[in-house]
């Protein structure tokens, strides 16, 4: 299968602090990836790499055809980089939803400033994809008025009606209460089902058992498994990722 | 005692809403007190200045429409003084945000200079210091300027809190979804400082209307304080000149107190 992320030699340095180390990786269209490790390894960092929300030091990044050098500048960078947003979308774990715009407004939004798509055919899109993560009733409500689990969900929608190529997650439940959780990753599960290529950082092992084609796991900046979710689960290779496994079978007792 | 004469319940009442209305009614008593303290600080002040202290009441009666005719010019003043400085204040919290040295060093430079003197000087540098080197302002926008350029050095603290109070997730969002810094700034940034930044520069209009007094001191622009100097001064009625005008303020300022908490309880309301 064709990739639609590559990742060649990565390298990003904050200051004297070395997080991720040449990092090269694959995925191909439709696969769900589950990006796993201890805090401080490196997962976010590698995730905001992908779109840019870091500039990696050395190495590049791929996405649907676009290539970017990383540590570039100038007009032409950007505009790469610009692309490769726009193949992406993003959700993070503290909702990161407009405060001062209604559910709708927040989902149309990027469409209708960044593509210059006709308001009518946005919020077209933009009630298609709330109704899909079952909000389209709140659509009118402002964030404020939502619970976590319900902010998370039009944050995906927002996400998917930029009609990204690949979805970038990054601990998409980590900040909701547990009884909230489930809605989300439900949510997630239909996302992939439908096909979407999917980068999830998560410490919901579930998610990645059930969900996930591939989990990758990090430690100290570097991938040092890559596998099946069952053959990961059942017999890991490093025993970091089993120490890690272990943690969290006893967290989930 | 009275809390256990209260004729409409029945039921007996538990001791959270025991408790709960004793503090009610505590609440109602102090407002009550404030109340008669006003009232009585209030009648003493007239008491004063209708018997002890002798004012002219015909003066009063015939000076009082002139005085009142400044009114509308201290509040245009104001309001064409607190647009400028709200721009001016905007562009310097943006400014102090910059990487860019230069416009950095602009933004804190104006601040430091303006905040380094005082606002008294600056409205006669406007009216008196510059037609020395040619350039002769109009009256009223002499004033604008220097009440504008004073009071955005002070507001671009507000609305540097403005900007810092948006979470930089919100910046985040919106750079995933492609927009460009400008797009950000104006679609997701300043939307958000902004109304942040509405309360407090209500509380800056109404200190602003106030400061305008200074401004009479040119001369040029004829505004309530220059009235009522005007006609105390030209028949040694200064005292009921004075408080004339400083009535004039105060109903002033209360009103406007009063709109400006209409307006932060409709904000905080639709606070999302
Ligand atoms: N903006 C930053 N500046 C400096 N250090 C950072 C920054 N972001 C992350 N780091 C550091 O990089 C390392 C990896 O962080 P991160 O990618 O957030 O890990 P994870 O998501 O796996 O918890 C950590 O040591 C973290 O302290
Ligand atoms: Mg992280």
């Amino acid at each position: 299968m064709v990739p639609i992320v590559k990742i060649s030699n990565l390298d990003k340095y904050f200051g004297h602090l070395h997080v991720l180390k040449n990092i090269t990786l694959e995925i191909p269209q439709r696969q769900v990836v589950c990006l796993i490790g201890r805090s401080g390894s490196g997962k976010s960092t590698l995730l905001r790499c992908i779109n840019f929300l870091e500039e990696p030091s050395h190495g590049s990044i791929e996405v649907d055809g676009v290539k970017v050098e990383g540590g570039e500048k100038g007009a032409q960078h950007r505009q790469l980089v610009h692309d490769v947003r726009l193949k992406t979308g993003m959700v993070f774990q503290e909702f990161n939803l407009f405060p001062h715009m209604s559910v709708l407004e927040n989902v149309i939004e990027g469409p209708v400033i960044v593509k210059g798509m006709d308001r009518k055919k946005a919020i077209e899109l933009a009630e298609q994809n709330l109704d899909s993560v079952g909000l389209l009733f709140k659509k009118d409500e402002y964030p404020m008025r939502l619970s976590g689990g319900q902010k998370q969900r039009v944050a995906i929608a927002r996400a998917l009606t930029m009609e990204p190529r690949v979805m970038l997650f990054d601990e998409p439940t980590s900040a909701l209460d547990p009884e909230l959780i489930g809605e989300v990753m439900n949510v997630m599960k239909k996302i992939a089902k439908e096909g979407m290529t999917m980068v999830v950082v998560t410490h919901e092992m579930g998610f990645a058992k059930d969900v996930a084609d591939r989990v990758l796991v990090m430690a100290e900046g570097e991938l040092i498994e890559d596998a099946k979710p069952a053959d990961l689960f059942s017999n890991p290779k490093d025993p970091r990722t089993k120490a890690l496994i272990d943690r969290y079978r006893n967290d989930d007792n | 005692m009275s809390l256990f004469s209260n004729k409409d319940s029945d039921a007996p009442k538990s001791q959270a809403e025991l408790l709960f209305e004793a503090q009610k009614r505590k609440e109602r008593l102090f407002r009550t007190n404030v109340a008669i303290t006003w009232g009585i600080l209030l009648f003493f002040l007239v008491y004063l200045f209708s018997g002890p202290i002798d004012v002219d009441t015909q003066f009063i009666r015939d000076n009082m429409l002139f005085i009142a005719g400044g009114l509308g010019e201290t509040i245009r003043i104001s309001i064409l003084s607190i647009i400028f400085a709200t721009l001016l204040a905007l562009f310097a919290a943006l400014g102090r945000l910059s990487t860019i040295p230069p416009i950095y060093a602009l933004s804190t430079f104006y601040v430091s200079l303006i905040r380094g003197t005082p606002l008294y000087l600056q409205i006669m540098f406007f009216f008196l210091a510059l037609p020395q080197v040619g350039i002769r302002l109009p009256g009223l926008w002499a004033g604008v300027i220097a009440l504008g350029l004073n009071y955005g050095a002070y507001m671009s603290e507000i609305f540097r809190a403005g900007l810092a109070s948006v979470g930089k997730g919100q910046r985040e969002a919106a750079m995933a979804l492609g927009m460009t810094p400008t797009q950000t700034l104006k679609r997701i940034i300043l939307p958000q400082a902004l109304r942040f930044a509405i309360p407090p520069t209500g509380n800056e209009f109404i200190a602003m209307t106030k400061d305008s007094a200074l401004v009479s001191a040119t001369g040029f622009v004829h505004e309530l304080m220059w009235r009522s100097v005007k006609v105390g001064r030209a028949q040694f009625h200064n005292l009921e000149a004075l408080i004339m005008a400083a009535i004039f303020y105060w109903v002033m300022t209360i009103i406007l107190s009063y709109l400006q908490n209409i307006l932060e309880t409709r904000l905080a309301k639709g606070d999302r």
